[in-house]
């Protein structure tokens, strides 16, 4: 069920109905039913792996949380982490290998062919694997208590505001929500609502607006050249934060309208001022999961020293297994290398930009600095785009050849200029830009709260018309679903 | 509190409800395709000649009622065989307003499944099409938020036909019919065109896709205007419209044509109500003149078409 959708619209009020008319004891029980049919609503077989993976997760947790001995604890974790990945490797990697290894036998004249399945990518099965599997590394290190109520764990793996596409939840921060006792509180209601109706904005007049434009570039990359290219890949890195972003929202939002609080997962990620600054605003959940449960697992030491080139090889295999979770592709693969390239490079000449920087006196100017630092940082993301958005890696190259060919810039530019959608989506991210400025420095739903009731009134019922007029209301999937 | 809560929620709602009302209301009555359509529906009733000729279908569909007599032109904007099918099957319900003969176009775009997703206008359509019926064929739940659409929220996602009336009421002002037929139309010379070819492919890549053409939904409902029509005792005459060559050659990349038009001559062949096939693809492949874009004719071809289209009719049993 996508969260755009006229069924949503249905499904969303009768189950938060439901929840406030239930007592606390069979709250649990209520949305664990509603999320079930949430996921099912798009394959019904598939729930079967969710309650795979609960099951497995529940039994490894309890029998974690009685041995004392973290060594002895360390083969249910190991029963966890190889069912979880298990599950994932099937279903999301398989294929991909094994026709990487078929290319590979056919350079080599190995005429033996490693069997595909046509199989279905199960929806957020990246989302909720990578849930379970940071409840059970918890319990190994002690960190979290198992949990023992099997029907409240299982809520806690599919909870259905995030179950498709996060945040990724921690079991310390949601399933202390699920045994907490909620009354009817107003304020989290309202702005639950504010913040799902923010994420519709985002995603049903920009994000599906943008989506146009740029696959009418991509899906026909020998068309175009120069300023289309480079607009399409600028506009696509808009396209992607507002899709999942407003997915969050209103996830986040929903979750809010039944008092619970789910993590923020992006802070305004276009405006950073290096590539590590915006890993640690883009899609926090995940960066924080790899960091917490794989980066600082990997040993860092050598002969009780921290060397250098053993963290930099350990952001390597974080950022590579970073970019293949987002899909089976090559493309990702190269999306997470350059990404761990732009990091490791980063650090190792700091010392001489900073330097570079004193020279030439930039950072004299900080409103100029900062502004030549968001630049650099969105124009090198931008170029990993081109890789994470093309079909191919021979796509991408080819994109990326053809960005270079401007021939009539101004032609160009007047041609984009008479495409009205490009026009009215561009003046759309200069008021989503400017509206988190503002509430960045002051909370924009406290300013418009204060206002008197018929210009508070008029306000959300224009933005709401707003988006009913303007936005692309024919449900399309969020991107990150096929991740 | 939550009392209070309640009571500011059951405000908003109804002034919610109120300003949707308002907004939906005025998008029925004022938005242009919705009085264009609407007119024809009232020139529909109040039509008491023969009826020889009804043409169904959409853009495409250019019979110049000035020139093929007693017939009426009821295509309307984005038109699919879906839509046709439930137009014909309420015309028919109506007593006294049985054509002679059914005018339906077969063009390759007729066929592609991004027309058959193409409903649009659900405003004007809510009363011809059961949707319910419609989303059991198609077996897919979100053709009701179609219904939905056109019974409360009628200017969902349609700033376009907002923008275009505006357009519209500034540009050409009063909107003047003949038995469905628009004279006004688009004079636009696409001979003059640059960009021919690039324009050609973006069109056919709006409409046709390579996969799932035909559409099987598509399929369906053609066969079912065809049994509607034989269950009436109305004849059929297919027509594949003239298009400009460089959309032929296009189209012709993407989807494969000939097959297409195999298919539908197999279907045919169990009505015999289909009298006449006239295939016009080609007619004006050297007359780029005659086109305001890669697969519409402007006024000028329009009226040479219709003439042709007469001529070919009058030989007809």
């Amino acid at each position: 069920m996508l969260f755009n959708s006229l069924e949503y619209l249905i499904f969303f009020p009768i189950v938060v109905g439901l929840y406030y008319a239930f007592s606390h004891k069979w709250r649990w029980a209520l949305l664990l039913v509603a999320s079930y049919y949430f996921y099912m609503c798009w394959k019904p077989e598939y729930i079967v792996l969710i309650m795979a993976s609960t099951l497995v997760d529940y039994y490894a947790g309890l029998r974690m949380g009685k041995i004392k001995v973290k060594s002895k604890r360390k083969k249910y974790l190991i029963l966890s982490i190889v069912v979880n990945l298990g599950i994932l490797a099937g279903f999301k990697y398989f294929n991909f290998f094994g026709e990487s290894v078929n290319l590979l036998f056919n350079q080599f004249n190995i005429f033996y062919q490693v069997p595909t399945f046509q199989v279905l990518l199960p929806v957020g099965i990246s989302f909720y694997t990578f849930q379970t599997m940071s409840y059970s590394i918890d319990i190994y290190r002690g960190i979290t208590k198992p949990e023992h109520h099997l029907g409240k764990f299982a809520l806690f793996v599919s909870f259905f505001p995030q179950l498709v596409a996060g945040p990724i939840e921690r079991s310390n921060r949601l399933l202390p929500q699920i045994h907490h006792r909620k009354t009817f509180n107003s304020q989290m209601v309202i702005s639950g609502l504010k913040l799902m109706l923010w994420g519709f904005y985002k995603k049903v007049v920009i994000a599906d607006r943008i989506g146009i434009y740029v696959s009418s570039v991509y899906e026909n990359p020998t068309e175009h050249t120069g300023v289309p290219v480079v607009l399409a890949t600028a506009l696509f890195a808009f396209q992607l934060y507002c899709d999942f972003s407003a997915y969050t929202d209103i996830a986040r939002g929903s979750a809010r309208v039944m008092g619970y609080d789910l993590m923020v997962n992006f802070n305004r990620p276009l405006i950073a001022k290096s590539i590590t600054d915006f890993w640690q605003r883009w899609h926090i959940s995940l960066t924080t999961w790899f960091r917490d449960y794989l980066f600082f697992a990997l040993p860092a030491k050598k002969n009780n020293k921290i060397l250098n080139w053993i963290l930099q090889r350990n952001i390597l295999i974080t950022y590579l297994l970073m970019g293949l979770w987002h899909g089976a592709n090559w493309t990702f693969i190269v999306f997470g290398l350059i990404h761990a390239f732009y990091i490791i490079f980063g650090s190792l000449t700091k010392r001489y930009r900073d330097n570079f920087n004193q020279l030439i006196g930039l950072q004299k100017v900080p409103a100029f600095f900062n502004l030549y630092s968001i630049l650099v940082t969105f124009g090198l993301l931008c170029f990993s785009l081109f890789f994470f958005r093309a079909n191919s890696i021979s796509d991408s190259f080819m994109l990326i050849s053809r960005s270079l060919h401007f021939g009539n810039i101004i032609e160009s530019f007047l041609d984009i200029l008479k495409n009205k959608e490009v026009v009215f989506v561009i003046l759309n991210i200069i008021i989503l830009l400017w509206a988190e400025q503002i509430h960045a420095r002051k909370n924009l739903i406290v300013m418009i709260a204060n206002k008197p009731v018929i210009i508070r009134w008029s306000i959300y019922l224009g933005f709401i018309f707003f988006i009913l007029i303007f936005g692309m209301i024919n449900q399309q999937e969020f991107i990150y679903f096929q991740f | 509190m939550k009392r209070q809560f309640i009571i500011r929620i059951v405000l908003f709602l109804l002034a919610l409800i109120v300003a949707n009302t308002v907004l939906d209301q005025l998008y029925k009555r004022f938005v242009v395709h919705n009085l264009l359509n609407n007119t024809k529906d009232e020139q529909f009733d109040a039509y008491t000649g023969t009826l020889k000729y009804l043409s169904l279908g959409n853009s495409h569909n250019c019979v110049n009622t000035y020139i093929l007599e007693n017939s009426f032109n009821y295509g309307s904007p984005g038109e699919n065989y879906i839509q046709s099918y439930y137009k014909l099957k309420s015309i028919l319900e109506k007593p006294g307003k049985r054509p002679e003969n059914v005018i339906l176009f077969a063009d390759i775009s007729s066929f592609g499944p991004l027309t058959a997703d193409r409903l649009e206008y659900n405003s004007y359509w809510i009363k011809y099409i059961d949707y319910f019926e419609l989303a059991k064929i198609k077996k897919d739940r979100d053709i009701l938020s179609k219904w939905l659409e056109g019974k409360f929220f009628s200017f969902a996602g349609n700033y376009k036909d907002i923008q275009l009336t505006f357009i519209y009421a500034i540009k050409i002002g009063k909107l003047e019919l003949h038995n469905g037929y628009r004279p006004h139309r688009d004079f636009k010379n696409f001979a003059r065109e640059q960009n021919r070819t690039k324009q050609a492919r973006a069109k056919a890549n709006i409409y046709l896709s390579k996969q799932d053409y035909p559409d099987k939904d598509i399929l369906f409902y053609f066969e079912k205007i065809l049994q509607l029509c034989q269950d009436h005792g109305i004849n059929v005459i297919l027509i594949r419209i003239p298009v400009t060559r460089e959309y032929f050659e296009e189209a012709s990349n993407i989807v494969p044509v000939d097959e297409l038009y195999e298919q539908v001559q197999v279907i045919c062949a169990n009505y015999p109500n289909v009298t006449r096939f006239l295939d016009y693809h080609d007619l004006y492949f050297d007359h780029p003149e005659y086109f305001f874009d890669p697969d519409h004719l402007n006024p000028r071809g329009s009226d040479l078409f219709t003439e042709r289209l007469k001529l070919d009719l009058e030989g007809l049993p």
